[in-house]
């Protein structure tokens, strides 16, 4: 098994709603493999969406820590945090998230404007490629299927050469069809560029497809597969 | 009820910030008119001199240009009819540095009417003896026509807030040295007595150029003189409220998208279309009234600022008049009231109709009503087009009743025809700039957000436009009209020196000179001629103007007076002397339909005199209009009117300023001024220049309220857009750089408001000067463009726009993106 690059020490994550504190997650250790995809699977509500989010740099951890590269998310400034998700993560949601006033190959782009990246247009055309939709590259997310715009996505999500690709029930909203197709892609991006893809799913099928498989329960690994 | 709390004020209260952003928006426009309107009153209100206060009830007044001999009380007082006839001087003193008005009355006639009886001397009203710290019996030095007089003053009567002195009519004509002439005679008819036998016999018994009047009718005929300037300033400041106007459109149609799942729920549940067109209105309507109710407080603090302004420029351009305290009255309460709220409705309209007009299964998306406006930009555009017809067509109708209605409703079609094109303007520029915003991040998603919310982006984008145009076509409007009184002065003031009594005067007011004056500086070496002006109030068609005589003959050698193209100068001043020939300002001749050639009949003294107009001169100095004769006309009928001022011309190599010490030291004792051609022009332009500080004032509210809704409407965009703000943290954008989006937008905003406000300024500039002033004062006013002021107002507008960003911006900076991106 590959080294990890990204580790979740004992972390617990609790919200205050009011004064009632609620735990969401509690004492998560793991680290998920590179080049693999580990699925966190669970119910909702078990948690899944926020261990996404403190993976992805976008929340932090009540207690314990998310280290990326064995450097604890929680020390880092927002600059850092911002350059790390320009260069180390990439993010497939489930209802896609595309902007829809941007074309497919812009909202593709648009990781690689943000970081200022040279050669934008190209290396998104070549992610859209990969993904199999380079002729619908000028069209609008309206245009596009629900499958289409999942892959756009991911291209989106890849465009960048992350190291971690965080993805949140990527075919919770596609039919199964299309729901393969994206899973196939998720698994190519760990194959092919050595991504440590970690998905958040409830569906079967889409566990299937993970090397490692983290069972979520209340907030807690119940097992891992 | 309950619907009312859920759907409308619970998000009101929700977004405080927007709601207090409209609320002040419409509170500013309203402020604006009530101020104006208030303001107006106060600087206008006071045209009734402060003697009438004082003196009481009066039936009916008689005046005449040159006075009134003082042989015609002893005719009116035997006629047989049972009325009071009071002999009135008046005349204007200076104490202390500041102008005070004196009136000499008949005390003895007095003694049973308003005027208390008492020992003898002056009367002071009680307000000016508080200014100058005076408790009569006490002596006062006051300074009539330059020269030191002293008066005893024997009382103090009350007369509120007003300053004056009374002496004895036969004390005041001889401070004064009008012997045997009086100013004013007032009629006081017994209750007993029947009205319209005195009117009679008075008219009857008096000579045809004596003007009888009903008291009041002069206040009117004041009132009416400034009503043109009073409209404009008012129109001025109802483009505030147009801003406004677009504002609660804007916050309505937010709404509306906003609470799309709530109409389709409330539909679907059994409400009525009217009861959820009822709703918006009602939110309308709630921040139209909060809004009214701030703008007319606001606007009465507001008044007390601009009333010193407004009674400057009529001051300057009209008459003298003392502003009055401000006063809300519960009648201009509600005016600016009603005014804001049906502003609110009116404006409310549309949106809300467009909540209704989806059916309750179809939710009204964003998106579908943006499509909707990005499908219509083409028919937008159309109506565009018609609307800017009709404005032009209307810009040729001429003036109704005096005001320039054409060219209100073509101004007002304008904003219209602007408001429809911003949509394809919107898109045009969005696609002309697309190879250069889709390098960055922040332009790109700027850009596209903007084009993606059409409807509300045009909204926006057309309330700023009409801020700037209003901006540019103003400042055009005056730039023009300074350069062409600039190039006016240098034509008409050619004389080296002026001569004038040293005694402060409004417009329509001609302090006497002493008749020695002219010879006395036409003895001095090296002047070369003197040019000695005569002026008197006459009335033309119920309207004032003002009878001038000159020596045609220097004013023809000399001078350099310019006549409508195509009229000859030589042939028109030489045909003036010696006959009963004038020539009229054009002002004076656009209002009353006067050409070359008409015949007009002027009351001069005692007679109706008929002069033929021999030809029109450009005038910027009075919108009320002269008629001038040569001096030989003048003097046949009023032998004793005396000189007003004088034209000085120097022979070539003369020096200037030690002709002026000159005349100082010679005419010491005559209390003259003399001013240099530099300074009079240069004192001209800062007179111009104040008259127009009001309407700069008018711009910056506008400016302010349009600065609000961009505020408004960008925070509107970023609340909107809070899942893909959210998003674009996701994919590693940083705070900074939402921040540059917004501002972007902010902008791209100002950027498109430039465009749109510029060019719609250039057509209302050239309503303001072709139509409005043309009609409203009769100035001909030369068209010029001050590149660097219209640059100016533009990078200002827009960077004012940039900083109405800054808020939004903030918000959206420090948005939880996860929260953000949880909403779907």
């Amino acid at each position: 098994m590959p080294v990890s690059r990204l580790e979740l020490r004992g972390v617990c994550k609790t919200y205050h709603n009011g004064s009632q504190p609620a735990e969401v997650l509690h004492d998560i250790t793991l680290s998920p493999a590179s080049g693999a995809v580990t699925a966190i699977v669970g119910r909702s509500g078990c948690g899944k969406t926020t261990l996404l989010h403190l993976a992805g740099a976008m929340d932090f951890p009540s207690l314990g820590e998310v280290r990326i590269d064995g450097r604890a998310t929680n020390a880092l400034s927002d600059g850092e945090l911002t350059a790390l998700r320009r260069t180390r993560i990439g993010f497939v949601f489930q209802f896609f998230q595309l902007l829809p006033t941007l074309s497919a190959v812009e909202n593709v782009e648009l990781p690689l404007l943000l970081a200022r990246a040279l050669g934008a247009r190209e290396r998104a055309l070549e992610r859209l490629r990969w993904v199999g939709l380079e002729e619908k590259a000028d069209s609008l997310p309206y245009q596009l299927s629900g499958g289409q715009m999942q892959r756009v996505a991911i291209a989106r999500g890849l465009v960048h050469s992350p190291d971690i690709l965080i993805a949140d029930e990527p075919t919770g909203n596609l039919d199964t069809a299309s729901g393969d197709q994206v899973l196939a892609l998720l698994r190519a991006a760990a194959v092919e560029f050595g991504a440590t893809v970690l998905m958040a799913t409830h569906s079967a099928e889409a566990a299937a497809i993970a090397d490692v498989r983290v069972h979520l329960r209340d907030g807690r690994i119940q097992s891992i597969s | 009820m309950k619907l009312l709390g859920r759907l409308i004020l619970r998000p009101l209260a929700r977004d405080k910030a927007r709601t207090l952003l409209t609320i002040l928006a419409v509170a500013l426009g309203v402020a604006v008119v009530v101020a104006i309107d208030l303001a107006g009153d106060a600087a206008t209100g006071s045209f009734r001199s402060s003697m009438e206060t004082l003196s009481g009830k009066t039936d009916l007044e008689i005046l005449a240009n040159g006075g009134i001999d003082e042989k015609w009380i002893g005719v009116l007082d035997s006629l047989p009819v049972n009325a009071t006839f009071a002999p009135i001087v008046e005349a204007q003193g200076i104490v202390d540095g500041v102008g005070v008005p004196i009136y000499g009355v008949d005390f003895v006639a007095n003694a049973h009417g308003g005027m208390p009886d008492g020992p003898a001397g002056a009367t002071i009203s009680k307000a000016l003896a508080e200014r100058l710290h005076l408790t009569p019996p006490a002596a006062l030095v006051v300074k009539i026509g330059g020269r030191e007089r002293r008066i005893d003053i024997g009382r103090a009567v009350d007369a509120a807030s007003a300053e004056f002195l009374a002496v004895d009519i036969a004390d005041a004509q001889q401070l004064l040295a009008r012997y045997g002439k009086l100013d004013r005679i007032d009629v006081t008819v017994a209750p007993s007595e029947n009205f319209a036998r005195v009117e009679k016999a008075v008219r009857a018994a008096l000579p045809a150029g004596y003007l009888i009047e009903k008291p009041g009718v002069r206040n009117e005929e004041n009132q009416r003189m400034v009503r043109a300037f009073r409209w404009n300033l008012r129109v001025l400041g109802y483009i505030s409220l147009v801003v406004g106007a677009f504002l609660i459109y804007n916050t309505i149609a937010v709404s509306v998208v906003r609470r799309r799942a709530e109409i389709g729920t409330l539909r679907a549940v059994g409400a009525s279309r009217g009861t959820v067109f009822g709703l918006f209105l009602m939110e309308a309507l709630i921040l139209g009234a909060a809004g009214s109710v701030a703008g007319v407080f606001l606007g009465r603090v507001l008044a007390a600022g601009v009333v010193g302004l407004i009674a400057q420029t009529v001051n300057a351009l009209y008459i003298s008049s003392r502003p009055t305290p401000v006063e809300l009255t519960a009648g201009e309460a509600w005016t600016g009231l009603l005014t804001g709220m049906t502003v609110a409705l009116v404006s409310a309209w549309k949106p809300s109709r467009e909540a209704i007009e989806v059916p309750p299964t179809e939710a009204m998306s964003r998106g579908a009503h943006e499509h909707r406006a990005v499908l219509r930009w083409r028919r937008s555009l159309a109506w565009a087009a018609i609307f800017a017809a009709v404005a032009g067509a209307m810009a040729l109708a001429p003036a109704w009743n005096g005001y320039p209605v054409g060219g209100y409703i073509s101004a007002l079609l304008a904003i219209a025809a602007m408001a429809f094109a911003s949509p394809a303007v919107v898109l045009a520029v969005d696609r002309i700039t697309r190879g250069i915003t889709r390098r960055r991040a922040e332009s790109l998603l700027a850009g596209r957000s903007l084009t993606a919310s059409l409807a509300r982006t045009s909204v926006v984008v057309s309330a700023l436009a009409t801020a700037i145009a209003m901006m540019a076509s103003v400042g055009i409007m005056v730039a023009s009209f300074r350069e062409t009184v600039a190039l006016w002065l240098d034509v008409q003031l050619r004389a080296d020196l002026y001569v004038r009594a040293a005694v402060r005067s409004g417009a329509g007011e001609y302090p006497p000179m002493d008749a020695h004056v002219p010879a006395l500086v036409a003895a001095i070496p090296g002047v070369a001629a003197v040019d000695d002006f005569r002026a008197a109030e006459i009335h033309y068609s119920g309207e004032r103007a003002t009878l001038g005589a000159g020596n045609m003959d220097i004013v023809r050698r000399f001078g350099r007076l310019r006549f409508l193209s195509g009229e000859d100068r030589d042939a028109i001043l030489r045909s003036l002397t010696g006959h009963h020939r004038a020539v009229v300002s054009e002002p004076f001749a656009l209002k009353h339909k006067i050409h070359a050639g008409d015949r007009l009949r002027v009351p001069v003294g005692v007679q109706m005199v008929e002069l033929t107009v021999a030809g029109i001169y450009y005038d910027y100095s009075s919108s009320q209009g002269y008629v001038i004769v040569d001096r030989s006309t003048m003097l046949k009928y009023l032998p004793d009117l005396p000189v007003t001022n004088a034209a000085v011309y120097l022979a070539p190599g003369t020096d200037a300023e030690s002709v002026r010490r000159e005349i100082q030291l010679q005419a010491a004792t005559y209390g003259v001024a003399v001013a240099r051609n530099s300074e009079l022009r240069r004192a001209s332009i800062e007179i111009f220049d104040r008259t127009f500080a009001i309407t700069w004032a008018l711009e910056a509210v506008a400016i302010l309220v349009a600065m609000l809704g961009a505020a408004n409407s960008l925070l509107a965009l970023v609340l909107d857009r809070r899942r893909e703000l959210g998003l674009v943290r996701f994919l590693g954008g940083s705070g900074r750089q939402v921040r540059g989006m917004i501002l972007t937008e902010a902008a791209f905003l100002g950027l498109l408001a430039a465009i749109l406000g510029v060019v719609l300024g250039l057509a209302l500039s050239l309503l303001l000067i072709y139509v409005v002033n043309r009609q409203s004062f009769g100035w001909t006013i030369q068209f010029h463009l001050p590149g660097g002021l219209l640059a100016a107002a533009v990078v200002s507008v827009w960077m004012v726009t940039v900083l109405a960003g800054l808020y939004p911006a903030r918000v959206a900076a420090r948005m939880s993106p996860i929260e953000a991106i949880q909403e779907e």
